[in-house]
């Protein structure tokens, strides 16, 4: 466990995704999702694919750990894929066994099925990996602003997200840590049925509540110390400014955008 | 003189539904600026209960805390005292905000509302004031400890504080750590004249400190140079302190009639014992 999230894990660099603006960067990853949805032929997929291996060739970041994003839903793939397989029943039978019957228009529906799941979540794990927490919730605090019209607490709200990202690390950590302590005492997370094995959680989800509490009460302090919200005229150090690399990001975003709604009207078939 | 931060007969209980506890009871004192204080004491002594009551987190019960001339009683000094009072506290990692090393420095001066080139060169500084510029743009979680509670004393730093409160915050560090961070507090002492309170249970961290004051149930129970504070070990083991081995030499060596001066250095004692021949 732990290992396998990386969401919030920022990857420092200097790439022209690490550049671009945060505000861009989560509308051009709602376009993205919506695309991704679009997405209905055999060649749609191929180009999505083709978008995704070039945005990650350009931020640098190492496919390991764009991969990594993955492992966390690897479960809730195949489940899918699985239950996708064994429920269509239309096209033409492959395999006629008891009552399973695989047809190959399943195999390839429950392959798209997996491969959007799949593109989503790369694609949004890749903004995360080249966004730091603060600057993406500076980019939905900005993105929010108009709400405070209505006194919503915007800029609360950006903290609190802020503070959630930078403490999912060293919860994980401390998962590891508690369930490793645990095993040393002979607790089995692997073995025995369900019940037993969520049982087998329970001696973990207690001291991480209690060490998340003491955390929250010294992070208080913390805050008050540095006069958090003591004053109504809060600077920012970072500003965030649209420049070139937003414009040909939204550019390129815009044409596969274009060329994969092209495809869903004019082409059909696989 | 008129200390920086000036306590007067100052009393403080926590007090829920059904019970209050003592947290620090009927205490005087004046720190001056520039100086170096460190506040010794057991678990539950009230040390922390002090520091909060030095920085305005706590207003205490009877009594007054004045910082720079200002009553922490009322309400519209809090936040020029928070300025003026930074405290660290004593896991590093429960004190971040940020993922970027600079994002969190910068966090105390935006909140004051500090413009963004001032910001700008206050972090620079405050990095290099405790030796970790080279990581301005790195995730703080790889760190060592000690590197990560120098990044945590930048934080408080780039506020531009007069008085720097570290409460415990060598507790959780090992020895390498501890050495780190208490340099770093003592050149910033030196060096920018900075006030510091340094609250520990180790006696050996103290040794540098111009005026150390023992705490015991709430109270101050001695207070003075830490040379003629530690002679007295026997009133120190009677707070469950553990004195440091040379002035637990020092004393007894003294007892039994050798003229040694005091001294808190290994070396020191050393080169008296020498001189006795
Ligand atoms: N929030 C609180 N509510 C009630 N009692 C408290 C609270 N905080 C501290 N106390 C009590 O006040 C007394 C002094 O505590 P304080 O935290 O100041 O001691 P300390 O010297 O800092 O101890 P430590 O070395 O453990 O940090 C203790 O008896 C403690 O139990
Ligand atoms: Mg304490």
């Amino acid at each position: 466990m732990g290992k396998g999230i990386s969401f919030g894990q920022f990857y420092p660099g200097e790439s022209f995704l690490h550049k671009m603006d945060p505000r861009i960067k989560i509308i051009l990853a709602i376009a993205y999702i919506v695309t991704v949805f679009l997405c209905q032929t055999f060649y749609s997929y191929l180009a999505i694919f083709l978008f995704l291996i070039s945005l990650i060739l350009v931020s640098q970041v190492p496919l390991k750990s764009v991969l990594k994003s993955i492992k966390g839903i690897l479960y809730l793939v195949l489940l899918t894929a699985v239950i996708n397989i064994l429920f269509f029943k239309e096209g033409r039978v492959l395999l006629n066994f008891w009552i399973v019957t695989i047809t190959l228009d399943g195999l390839f529906f429950s392959a798209k099925m997996a491969l959007r799941l799949i593109f989503l979540v790369m694609g949004t794990t890749l903004v995360t990996l080249t966004t730091t927490p603060m600057s993406l919730t500076d980019g939905m605090e900005s993105l929010m602003s108009p709400l405070k019209a209505v006194k919503f607490p915007v800029h609360d709200v950006a903290i609190i997200m802020n503070i959630a990202l930078r403490f999912i690390p060293s919860l994980m950590e401390e998962i590891d840590k508690i369930m490793m302590a645990q095993k040393a005492r002979g607790a089995a997370f692997d073995t025995g049925g369900l019940i037993a094995r969520a049982k087998a959680l329970l001696p973990v989800l207690i001291p991480l509540f209690v060490s998340a509490f003491r955390r929250a009460d010294e992070l208080a302090l913390a805050l008050d110390a540095r006069c958090y919200n003591a004053t109504d005229k809060r600077t920012k150090m970072k500003v965030l400014k649209i420049g070139y690399r937003d414009l040909i990001g939204s550019l390129a975003m815009a044409a596969v955008m274009a060329g994969i709604i092209l495809m869903r009207v004019f082409l059909t078939g696989v | 003189m008129k200390g920086i931060i000036e306590l007067n007969e100052v009393s403080f209980d926590y007090k829920s539904v059904d019970q209050t506890t003592v947290g620090v009871k009927n205490i005087s004192l004046s720190i001056k600026e520039g100086d170096f204080v460190a506040l010794i004491g057991h678990n539950g002594s009230g040390k922390s209960t002090l520091a909060k009551l030095f920085n305005g987190f706590l207003i205490p019960d009877t009594g007054d805390v004045i910082v720079k001339g200002m009553n922490t009683k009322e309400k519209k000094n809090t936040f020029e005292i928070r300025k003026k009072v930074g405290m660290v506290f004593q896991t590093p990692d429960n004190q971040m905000v940020a993922s970027i090393i600079e994002d969190d420095i910068a966090f105390g001066a935006e909140n004051l509302g500090v413009p963004r080139e001032e910001i700008i060169r206050r972090v620079e500084w405050a990095l290099s004031a405790v030796d970790m510029l080279e990581y301005k743009k790195h995730t703080p979680f790889k760190l060592s400890g000690g590197q990560k509670q120098r990044i945590a004393i930048a934080a408080i730093l780039a506020m531009m504080p007069e008085v720097l409160i570290l409460d415990e915050s060598t507790a959780m560090l090992d020895p390498e750590g501890r050495k780190e961070v208490l340099e770093v507090v003592k050149k910033l002492n030196k060096e920018h004249n900075m006030t510091v309170v340094l609250i520990t249970h180790y006696m050996e961290e103290a040794i540098d400190a111009d005026e150390v004051y023992i705490m015991n149930e709430g109270e101050i129970v001695d207070f003075g140079k830490p040379e003629e504070v530690f002679k007295d070990y026997k009133k120190l083991n009677s707070v469950k302190l553990e004195v440091p081995i040379v002035s637990q030499v020092i004393a007894l060596l003294q007892k039994d009639g050798y003229p040694i001066k005091n001294c808190l250095k290994v070396e020191e004692l050393a080169e008296e014992i020498c001189r006795l021949r």
